[in-house]
């Protein structure tokens, strides 16, 4: 089947979707240096700058959550594919306001050399800066560094990027967005095949009548195909899985997030949450914060991502503070 | 030094790897749609590219220089892991004591060596694990073992370009142990790694490359 994509010149989509939403929220962001998505209004000396990377056509994902209260820099790579350590350099140098800078970065293999590399050239410049790690898509197995980051990488960039607008010091917002990361889990569920917008290529195959837990963020080989199931069987699978692995316990209190892959409606997922809802109650486990949306995507991949993270007061408070993100608004 | 390498040469190696990438980039997007997202040729592209134009009219005179602006703008192609792999390697090459404006067969697998040395720094991948590594690594060694035989540069690109080439086929019987296809274990059997493939490709140009580039200077 030909690619139905409204685009331009294939080596433009990057430079012209990041123009667009530049442009499309000027009040909150916009472009600086070499593409780099920067807060339209820069953060006060003396804060801490929180800056992230990852590969374009994964939108609102990653540059969505630039704005006060959360990211100061996003670099943006190619379609899919991780920016080089010139630009990540670029963008810590920016957002060094005199406190230092964190380095947020999802469990990719190209995320991950980029951003080591970039720490290495950062370190001989005598930057301080310091690199948080998130790897919460438990279909990667027991060793964390086979566990990939998927939508957790919105509590991480949220709760981090609360401590650093408030004046938590490096070591401050780097201890909250581990401790976040340690408490999430995410598993992916794919049921439709994506195409890259630059090759026209479909990203994996799928049968029509099949589903794949454990999908990663492109279609990684996950956990288990099997036939297409219900929602509510869906559901139970995949929140039993998430709350084994991260071995919540009555009483506990949960944030919830429910990420459309693109194709995916609204109206599934909120049909998703109900199941988890109904399920959490039953056991008696709290259920605090909840967003059903998209918050990253897959081009026309459909499919899910459920996230479930243990929350304690102070993350609670942090995920609660304002934010002018164009994707994730706070007031 | 009449089998010796100068800068010039060096270019002409890097726009043979960069013509025979061109030639193929389309199947290398094909290798990648098994086990990636199908833009390794697209990413490989656009990185030889980068290579070209560091070694260009203009470019420093100096290999030491070029090589280590090649691997910053290989960096710069935002294209994941092979172009962050890629660019190190090239930055990793200036490191070479050997690095000189005429070099032998030995310095430019000293060069290599470097290069590959810089890139065991970020990765712990090795032959085996269905990489780049897998052609990379015993094309280096073939390079060092023709060197050490007193072979000439020409015959010692000859023979890494066919240690690669052999690395490159052998990928199709391994099971990825690194990066994205990692997660897709036994499915990637049967399918040749498109890095190695890539890697391959590269070394086929660089011995073209420099084959072109002494027969030219040969007929003049």
């Amino acid at each position: 089947m030909p690619m139905k994509k409204f685009i331009n010149r294939p080596e433009n989509i990057v430079p012209e979707l990041l123009e667009g939403f530049a442009l499309s929220h000027p009040k909150q962001i916009r472009l600086t240096g070499s593409n780099l998505v920067a807060r339209a209004t820069p953060k006060a000396k003396g804060k801490v700058g929180v800056v992230t990377l990852g590969g374009s056509g994964h939108e609102p994902g990653l540059s969505g959550f630039v704005g006060e209260g959360m990211l100061d820099i996003s670099v943006a790579g190619e379609i899919f594919a991780a920016p080089g350590a010139p630009r990540c350099l670029e963008a810590i140098r920016l957002a060094d306001y005199g406190a230092g800078v964190l380095f947020i970065v999802l469990n990719h293999a190209g995320d991950v050399l980029s951003a080591n590399i970039t720490m290495e050239m950062a370190k001989r410049e005598g930057l301080n800066v310091k690199m948080a790690l998130t790897h919460e898509d438990i279909a990667g197995g027991s060793n964390p560094e086979d566990r990939r980051g998927l939508v957790g990488f919105l509590p991480v960039y949220k709760v981090a990027g609360a401590a650093a607008e408030q004046g938590g010091s490096l070591d401050t917002c780097l201890e909250i967005a581990e401790r976040m990361g340690r408490n999430m889990r995410t598993l992916a569920v794919a049921v439709q095949t994506a195409t890259h917008p630059s090759t026209g290529q479909p990203i994996f195959e799928l049968g029509d009548d099949e589903m794949e837990i454990g999908m990663g963020q492109h279609g990684e080989a996950g956990t288990g195909r099997m036939k297409l199931k219900t929602a509510d069987e869906t559901a139970e699978i995949v929140l039993e899985m998430l709350l084994k692995d991260l071995e919540v316990k009555p009483g506990e209190e949960l944030l919830v997030i429910v990420n459309g892959a693109g194709a995916t409606t609204l109206m599934e997922l909120f049909i998703l949450f109900r199941r988890v809802h109904q399920i959490l109650k039953a056991k008696g486990i709290k259920l605090v914060r909840s967003q059903v949306g998209e918050f990253i995507t897959t081009q026309e991949q459909a499919g899910f991502q459920l996230m479930i993270a243990r929350m304690d007061a102070e993350l609670i408070r942090l995920w609660d503070a304002p934010s002018n993100a164009p994707y994730f608004v706070v007031r | 030094m009449k089998d010796g390498i100068t800068r010039d040469d060096f270019a002409r190696m890097i726009a043979g790897a960069a013509a025979s990438i061109r030639a193929q980039h389309a199947m290398l997007s094909q290798l990648d749609c098994a086990a990636g997202d199908g833009d390794h040729g697209t990413t490989m592209l656009r990185a030889v590219e980068r290579l070209e134009k560091s070694f260009a009219p203009g470019s420093p005179e100096d290999l030491k220089a070029c090589l280590r602006e090649a691997g910053w703008n290989v960096l710069g192609v935002d294209g994941g892991a092979s172009s962050s792999l890629l660019g190190t390697f090239f930055s990793g090459m200036a490191d070479a004591p050997a690095c000189g404006a005429s070099i032998g067969a030995s310095d430019l697998a000293a060069i290599f060596e470097a290069g590959l040395a810089a890139m065991r720094k970020q990765t712990k991948a090795e032959p085996g694990d269905k990489t780049m590594m897998d052609a990379l690594v015993p094309a280096i060694q073939a390079l060092r073992a023709a060197a050490d035989a007193g072979k000439s540069v020409i015959e010692a690109l000859r023979d890494a370009a066919g240690a690669a080439r052999a690395g490159a086929e052998a990928t199709r019987n391994l099971t990825a142990r690194y990066g994205r296809a990692k997660l897709l274990g036994e499915k990637t059997r049967g399918h040749q790694d498109p890095g190695a493939t890539s890697m391959s490709l590269m070394f086929e140009g660089f011995c073209s490359g420099f084959e072109e580039s002494k027969g030219e200077s040969g007929n003049a």
